[in-house]
């Protein structure tokens, strides 16, 4: 019972972005001056060298534009609305309706997702077909599990953001605490640079932290860098961060609305 | 209207520290702002070093120079966030009609936007981006010479100057641009990313972009030509004045043709 609550909830939020379109696409045309300036700075990085820690010059412009659709999605949007509605106090409406709090707001996350992906996806086809020989899903079985590892980094991606938004009801800080979340996502995630690229000891503590299944995980699988077994076994691994966080989640929740200051009335 | 320098910044001291004290209320908040600006630094600091231990580097640019850059957009973003950040603010301060205030009160009015906020996040920024600058400037050999000095001091003053303008001509879009959030001066401020590196990596058109049009460039690339001679542009240096001037011309421009447009929020 209830799904339906929660698949109208992600259409109303689809609806959401589509109303502050303007909005949406300079957010991404935003994230999008990162992706140049990043590609620039590889290129110069490349001149010259055949290959750096592995990667070859058409790996890492696949890197670059996965990377870019898998932080696309899931973006500071929607990662500020859930924040917001703590910090003024609206999280009170939430309480008198009878869903999950936790739910509805993945269901909003991930109506949202869909149009970022959609859109990501349009620009990112159109570049790999401009960046010459980018080394993308070159089979059918890879292109399946690099979808399926990109959904489930959504999912990992939420439960962090999530946590990271029920702490508000401690520190009463959004964009601090959304901007230091941020800056620990990109380094341990492998957006800044590939994992790959880290010193040993450096590379070791990321793949024992969650951050590494959001753009580690379906990137490595999408440049067909892993054999079938070790790709099971990153989607795994991604699934048990993503009931691990959920869990943890949920019991935040519960002991969160316990202490709930809401100002005004 | 004519106001003595003096009295302005008798008046910024004044309106600041009022901001000051209402930021403190929010201890725990000033705390996280400040722990997110050195954790967003420390991140791009460590990027940098791990690039720079596969290669030794980019263009003919070292490590300590590249960090040079990176650290100088850090530090106008501390500069700018810290004391000036009510030019972020100008959105909610048009949409809301409290512009209404400002204008009614004999202070010049982007006195008075500059001093609508205090960004703590600036402080770390400040902190971590001077300290990653000494720490380049002592990696690198620099003949120290009273010209030397002279010239640092103009370009780190013209530097701040830059980027406030634009942030405050960025933020002028607030004029035209209803209910989009802060996306357009996001937008903006991003371009700096394109600074944080030697600009001889991107295409021409880009290079004029951020020399000419939004020019970042000033704030990092061209100190760090001019300070580290490198020859074919430290030339530049020599225009930053030039490039503050025009910034603060375009920005107040923009902002006196907002105020044309402005119409209060009816209440």
């Amino acid at each position: 019972m209830g799904i339906k609550k929660y698949y109208s909830l992600a259409l109303c939020s689809m609806q959401n972005t589509l109303a502050y379109r303007l909005s949406f696409i300079l957010n991404f045309a935003a994230n999008f001056i990162g992706l140049i300036a990043m590609y620039c700075l590889w290129q110069a990085v490349y001149d010259g060298r055949a290959q750096l820690s592995g990667f070859t010059w058409p790996q890492m412009q696949s890197y670059l534009l996965i990377t870019f659709l898998v932080n696309s999605m899931l973006s500071y949007y929607s990662e500020s609305g859930i924040t917001n509605k703590i910090i003024d106090g609206s999280v009170m409406m939430d309480l008198l309706k009878p869903l999950h709090f936790q739910k509805a707001r993945l269901a909003e996350t991930l109506g949202s997702c869909v149009l970022e992906g959609i859109l990501s996806c349009v620009l990112i086809g159109v570049l790999a077909v401009f960046t010459v020989g980018a080394s993308l899903l070159q089979d059918g079985l890879t292109s399946f599990l690099f979808l399926i590892s990109l959904l489930s980094s959504i999912l990992v991606k939420f439960g962090i953001v999530y946590i990271t938004a029920l702490l508000c009801f401690w520190t009463m800080s959004g964009i601090g605490l959304i901007w230091a979340r941020m800056a620990v996502t990109n380094l341990l995630s492998g957006a800044l640079v590939p994992l790959a690229f880290f010193p040993p000891w450096l590379k070791s503590i990321a793949m024992l932290l969650p951050f590494q299944g959001i753009v580690n995980t379906p990137v490595t699988i999408g440049l067909g860098m892993t054999e079938m077994i070790q790709a099971l076994q990153l989607i795994a691994i991604q699934w048990i961060w993503i009931i691990i966080l959920w869990l943890l989640g949920k019991w935040m929740w519960s002991w969160a609305v316990r202490q709930i200051t809401i100002h005004g009335g | 209207m004519k106001i003595s320098p003096r009295r302005i910044l008798y008046l910024y001291w004044r309106l600041f520290s009022q901001q000051l004290k209402a930021m403190m209320e929010y201890s725990a908040d000033f705390y996280i702002m400040i722990g997110a600006a050195v954790m967003t630094q420390v991140t791009g600091f460590l990027f940098l070093w791990v690039i720079f231990s596969r290669i030794p580097d980019i263009q003919g640019w070292q490590f300590w120079e590249v960090a040079f850059m990176y650290a100088a957009i850090y530090v106008s973003e501390g500069v700018g966030s810290l004391f000036f950040e009510g030019t972020w603010r100008m959105l909610r301060l048009v949409n809301l009609g409290e512009l209404d205030r400002y204008l009614v009160r004999p202070v010049p009015v982007v006195l008075q936007i500059f001093c609508t906020g205090i960004g703590m996040n600036g402080l770390g920024n400040i902190i971590i981006g001077g300290t990653i600058i000494i720490m380049s400037l002592s990696h690198i050999h620099i003949v120290w010479s009273l010209q030397t000095v002279g010239m640092a001091i103009i370009l780190f003053v013209s530097a701040m100057i830059i980027r406030v303008a634009i942030n405050l001509a960025a933020n002028c879009s607030a004029f035209w641009i209803r209910n989009s959030g802060n996306a357009f001066p996001i937008m903006i401020h991003n371009l700096g990313e394109f600074a944080k590196y030697p600009i001889t990596i991107f295409s021409l058109g880009l290079q004029l972009f951020i020399s000419i049009v939004v020019p970042f460039a000033f704030v990092s690339f061209v100190p760090a030509a001019a300070m580290f001679g490198k020859e074919s542009w430290s030339y530049l240096g020599w225009f930053s004045p030039l490039v503050a001037v025009y910034c603060c011309g375009v920005a107040l421009l923009l902002l006196r043709i907002g105020l044309r447009r402005y119409e209060s929020a009816g209440n």
